[in-house]
């Protein structure tokens, strides 16, 4: 089914459950002097069966963001929620169970792993938690994906989009309650990057799905249904039914501020 | 402000070992322990040797000369001891530059404890005169003995025996009856010492030592010569010529002392070729894991070295820096295992003293022969094991620092086809020795080489066998995820993998040959018994008794009438002198009964009772001296006095139990041992072999030197020599096991380390700290249990090559050790266990964050 571009964002505003949802979250790395503030103060809500992106510039705190929200990382002050779930004081092993059975991860560097085929890297959350997958639901993703003929592959016998494409079908496969994306563009070309991009549209628009994806592409974030902007560490505004040229825009009214931004860079 | 000026290779390869302090320590520490192993060898032995020489000067301090009998040259267990005779004694006394003489009467004889049986065992119980000044005797209790009926005994005598001052003592030798003693004094030995080399001592007035030692003779063991001033001991040597004669010799105390140290030397000369033995497979073993670590830490570092090359550093430069890093390291490590080796050495110098002459003084000498052995052993081995890795890396292309990912390692053909070609010859060689195609002696050599060239070739085989191997052991870790991506991660550099768990294998390999070999001695000669001796029970002593164990002859009358027992013989024992050689002689009642229980067979002439003046022979023995049936023999017994004839009645087949000469038991008083030294019981068919050995054991209760004994208890009693070189191999696993854990430790700590963007996926995508730790812990112990399965392979393997090999000389069993390798295989899941400890918690402890975050 080919997809509509540029995408049109359905429905944003009649769904109104918060998949993820961060309440006055702070985050400071280091002490005294050297201290950096990554997060000052960020309050953010993630609808279900959106794709949200975050965007601003490097150093602007997006990525602490984003790990904070996936349980990677942990915040000094506010609160995190995933679904009913409330992350803030998790232990590791109750943070680890969370991870595994209701996020999903897509990283730049695609991160499979050398040893396993593409199936069994699609299947590594599951095998992890020892848990069955529904095979109609893998079926339907990695159908959407093209991998049919790739199943048997090794990651080194695939081309990047094709390893990244295994990695989306792993975040999905569990059917986790959100998927992060950090930067899945960041290391293919535009057209590999595209097709990894309309994937994500689809998934939210087929089958529902919520995307967290944090990326510094404008083209990329004109994917998504809505863009929030952070800069030096706060959330300093936000897009709904982004275009390239909207984001773009947005972009170069905070690049102004960059030295306030570079200065907190960690 | 410093000034800028490009670093020397040489700085930059030290800052980038202080890096890499923990991994460079780890793989140092096999270098460690294979220097220290051989410095200590070499100090233990030059130690030992100069305190024997300290302990002799001490012993004989003011003695110039000694003046000892002559030797005969057969050793024989010769009834009577030849000895320095009273005249020759005055004549020595009254030669001019002698200013006195003191006398030494000595040697073994048999004391019974206070609970009736022979003291000692391995340590020899011996007589000695109270005046002998040989060695300062200190009374640490009593007096010195008096009276003939009187002895003073050694402090150990009187801890193992559980006798004390006010006791009596029965003491005996070969020659006399049992006597009994009052124990008048206690005494030690200079240095608080309480024996000498760990033995047992009596001593007694000199007649009463002369008695036990000499029959009663008016002789000596040994007579110390102190010369008077200025008379040198050389000069004394020739004056005193005339005076000792033909019947004894004259040493000076230095020659002595030489000959007792060369005799402690072959002692500490075992000790000393074990240790060099753990050294040089220290140093084997740790070849591989230095070449190993090597190779990781470079292809860690290829991009850096690509870049190197890039910028313009030449092949031989990238080369050097590596091997410069080698030397350094080959320098601490061998500088540190020689310190290790020297102070080990000197400890072990102590307790090695300390068991064998029971010495609390030591004297530590350092050699330097152990120094330079082992800086150069870890030097070397060190540098040479870097050599591979450091001409791979030169080879790395400056492209190589362009590209995204480092690809996996290099295609193992190479390897693999030379490992198989060796393997082949081994193979082969091992084939034409076994089907005895080279001729007797190159046969053995043939089987000899072929196995070393089998275990090189596996050793190169290794990496290729990973793959099938590893994959098969995955089965047992099937039911884990956890447990198959660590089998995954095992099976994923076939390289690396082989070269950690060579390590192992050599260890195990070692061990498996050797125990299986002896393990199979030991079967062979328990199948002999069981399939060639009729008698189900012996009546004997242990074989390493002074004094030939026997018992009083009418205990076998009672024996026979046991309910159970078909038949019973007794056995005498001589070494005799047959038409001037010397010879094996058994004399019983029963010549039929002896051969049958035996399991010997007749080959000619009668196998009824031997007359008076007829004996019988085994053939080879018949042979050797070119004997027949009919002719006739002379033979002189040990006591005897007179030649007499014997008329050959029978020869034996072939048969080593059977083995020697055979007349009745006519002349046994002329017998070395007078008395009977074995006896064979057969049980009758559905007998009570236990109620019969018990039975036996009561009718035993006054023989305080002999015991019964079954099959097992008697091939164990003959083979426990293999029972200690088995345990003794054992250690040499300990060490082969130590190194292992390094080496697995080494490649895991690397591959976590490599594999920390991985790990941080798998923490993120929420795999558990506890999976993360069975993953890794699986992966070591894969990598162990590939070593030890193919050490233990090649191991059973070359052993079986080599029983083969020895069928002709009587080891006809292949027994394979299977409690040992059991044991082997429970091991080497320990080392996996042991080894994964650390890099496990490493990796359940990586920083998801840094780990997935990109550069």
């Amino acid at each position: 089914m080919p997809l509509a571009n540029p995408p049109a964002p359905t429905g944003v505003l009649t769904r109104t459950r918060a998949a993820v949802t961060a309440t006055g979250l702070w985050r400071a790395y280091g002490s005294g002097e050297a201290q950096v503030v990554a997060l000052r103060d960020v309050s953010v809500q993630f609808t279900a069966g959106a794709f949200t992106a975050i965007m601003g510039p490097s150093g602007s705190g997006k990525s602490t963001l984003m790990h904070c929200l996936a349980g990677l990382d942990t915040t000094d002050r506010g609160t995190v929620n995933i679904g009913e779930t409330v992350l803030t004081g998790l232990g590791d092993k109750a943070l680890t169970r969370l991870r595994r059975d209701k996020i999903g991860f897509i990283f730049q560097q695609f991160n499979l792993l050398p040893t396993l085929t593409a199936e069994e890297n699609i299947l590594l959350p599951a095998s992890i938690a020892g848990a069955r997958t529904d095979p109609d639901w893998l079926r339907r993703v990695i159908d959407t994906l093209d991998l049919r003929d790739r199943l048997s592959h090794k990651p080194t016998e695939l081309s990047g989009g094709q390893q990244q494409r295994v990695a989306c079908a792993r975040a999905l496969a569990t059917r986790p309650e959100v998927v992060f994306a950090d930067e899945p563009t960041g290391n293919l070309d535009t057209r590999a990057g595209t097709e990894v991009l309309r994937f994500l549209r689809r998934s939210v628009d087929d089958f529902g799905q919520t995307i967290v994806m944090v990326t510094h592409d404008p083209s990329a974030a004109a994917y998504a249904d809505r863009v929030v902007f952070l800069a030096d560490g706060q959330i300093v505004d936000e897009l709904r039914r982004p275009t390239a040229d909207s984001v773009i825009d947005k972009m170069r009214g905070f690049e102004q501020r960059a030295p306030i931004a570079e200065r907190t860079a960690r | 402000m410093t000034r800028l000026r490009p670093q020397s290779l040489l700085r930059t390869t030290v800052k980038g070992m202080a890096a890499r302090k923990a991994r460079l320590a780890l793989t140092g520490l096999a270098v460690v322990l294979g220097a220290a192993f051989i410095a200590a060898a070499l100090v233990l032995t030059a130690s030992i040797r100069s305190t024997v020489d300290d302990l002799n000067g001490a012993a004989y301090a003011g003695v110039d000369l000694l003046v000892r009998p002559v030797e005969p040259e057969t050793y024989g267990e010769r009834l009577v001891r030849e000895g320095v005779s009273a005249e020759t004694l005055a004549a020595v006394e009254a030669s001019d530059g002698v200013e006195r003489v003191s006398t030494t009467v000595s040697w073994m004889i048999n004391a019974l404890d206070d609970n009736g049986k022979v003291v000692g065992g391995f340590a020899p119980t011996s007589a000695v005169n109270w005046g002998d000044e040989s060695t300062d005797r200190e009374l640490r209790e009593g007096r010195a003995p008096e009276t003939d009926g009187e002895v003073a005994v050694s402090a150990k005598f009187a801890t193992d025996s559980g006798l004390g001052l006010g006791d009596t003592v029965t003491a005996y030798s070969m020659t006399s009856d049992k006597t009994e003693y009052a124990i008048v004094g206690v005494y030690g030995y200079p240095g608080g010492r309480d024996s000498l080399s760990g033995g047992t001592e009596l001593a007694f007035t000199t007649e009463e030592a002369q008695y036990l030692v000499f029959d009663g003779r008016d002789v000596y063991s040994m007579v110390a010569v102190h010369a008077a001033d200025g008379t040198s001991g050389a000069e004394l040597l020739d004056a005193l010529a005339p005076a000792v004669g033909a019947e004894a010799e004259t040493v000076t105390i230095e020659d002595y002392s030489a000959e007792m140290s060369a005799e402690t030397a072959e002692i500490t000369g075992v000790i000393g070729n074990f240790l060099l033995g753990f050294g040089l497979v220290a140093v084997f073993v740790s070849v591989f894991l230095i070449a190993n670590t090597f190779s990781i830490v470079i292809a860690g570092r290829l991009k850096e070295i690509a870049m190197m090359r890039a910028i313009g550093a030449g092949r031989g430069q990238i080369v050097r820096s590596v091997l410069a890093e080698a030397l350094i390291l080959g320098a601490l490590a061998a500088l540190a295992g020689t310190i290790v080796g020297v102070a080990g050495g000197a400890g072990l110098t102590s307790a090695v003293a300390g068991r064998l002459l029971d010495s609390a003084q030591v004297s530590v000498a350092i050699p330097p022969s152990a120094v330079i052995a082992a800086l150069a052993v870890g030097i070397g081995v060190t540098v040479v094991s870097a050599l591979v890795p450091a001409l791979r890396a030169s080879k790395t292309p400056p492209v190589e620092a362009m590209r995204a990912a480092v690809k996996a390692d290099k295609p193992i053909t190479g390897v693999t086809v030379t490992g198989a070609v060796v393997t082949a010859a081994g193979a082969a060689a091992m084939a034409l020795g076994l089907t005895g195609s080279l001729g007797d002696r190159a046969d053995l050599a043939g089987v000899g080489i072929g196995a070393g060239l089998v275990f090189v070739g596996v050793t190169l085989l290794t990496a290729w066998l990973s793959r099938p191997l590893v994959a098969a052991l995955g089965a047992l870790w099937s039911w884990s995820f956890a447990g198959k991506l660590g089998r995954r991660n095992a099976a994923r550099n076939p390289r690396r993998t082989a070269g950690t768990a060579a390590a192992l294998m050599i260890g195990v390999t070692l061990v498996t040959a050797t125990a299986t070999l002896l393990t199979s001695v030991k079967a062979s000669l328990t199948d002999y018994f069981q399939d060639n001796v009729k008698a189900e029970l012996f009546v004997t002593g242990p074989l390493t008794a002074a004094v030939s164990p026997s018992f009083d002859p009418a205990v076998m009358d009672g024996i026979r009438e046991v309910e159970g027992v078909d038949h019973a013989v007794e056995m005498y024992y001589d070494l005799a002198d047959i038409d001037g050689t010397e010879q094996y002689v058994n004399a019983t009642t029963d010549f039929a009964g002896i051969v049958g229980l035996f399991g010997g067979t007749v080959a000619e002439g009668d196998d009824g009772a031997l007359a008076d003046d007829e004996i019988a022979v085994n053939a080879w023995a018949a042979e050797d001296l070119g004997v027949g049936m009919g002719d006739t023999v002379t033979a002189t017994f040990s006591r005897g006095t007179e030649a007499r004839e014997f008329t050959v009645a029978a020869i034996l087949d072939d048969n080593e139990n059977t083995d020697g000469w055979y007349v009745a038991a006519t002349y046994t008083d002329e017998f070395y041992t007078t008395k009977p030294t074995m006896a064979l019981i057969d049980v009758a068919d559905g007998g009570d072999v236990a109620a019969v050995t018990a039975a036996v054991d009561g009718l035993l209760a006054n023989e305080p030197e002999v015991s019964v004994q079954n099959h097992e208890d008697f091939v164990a009693e003959m083979t426990v020599f293999y029972d200690f070189a088995i345990i003794a191999i054992q250690l040499l696993l300990g060490l082969a096991m130590v190194v292992a854990v390094i080496g697995v430790v080494n490649t895991l700590v690397l591959s976590v380390l490599e594999r920390t963007r991985e790990l941080g996926m798998l923490r993120a995508i929420g795999m558990t700290r506890g999976q993360t730790t069975r993953m890794v812990t699986v992966e070591s112990v894969t990598i162990a249990l590939f070593g030890a399965i193919l050490g233990i392979a090649v191991g059973v393997a070359l052993g079986w090559a080599i029983q083969s090999a020895l069928v002709e000389t009587g080891i006809e069993v292949f027994a394979v050790p299977t409690a040992l390798i059991a044991g082997y295989l429970g091991a080497a899941v320990l080392v996996g266990l042991l080894a994964a400890i650390a890099p496990a918690v490493r990796a359940s402890k990586v920083d998801i964050l840094a780990a997935i975050a990109y550069e």
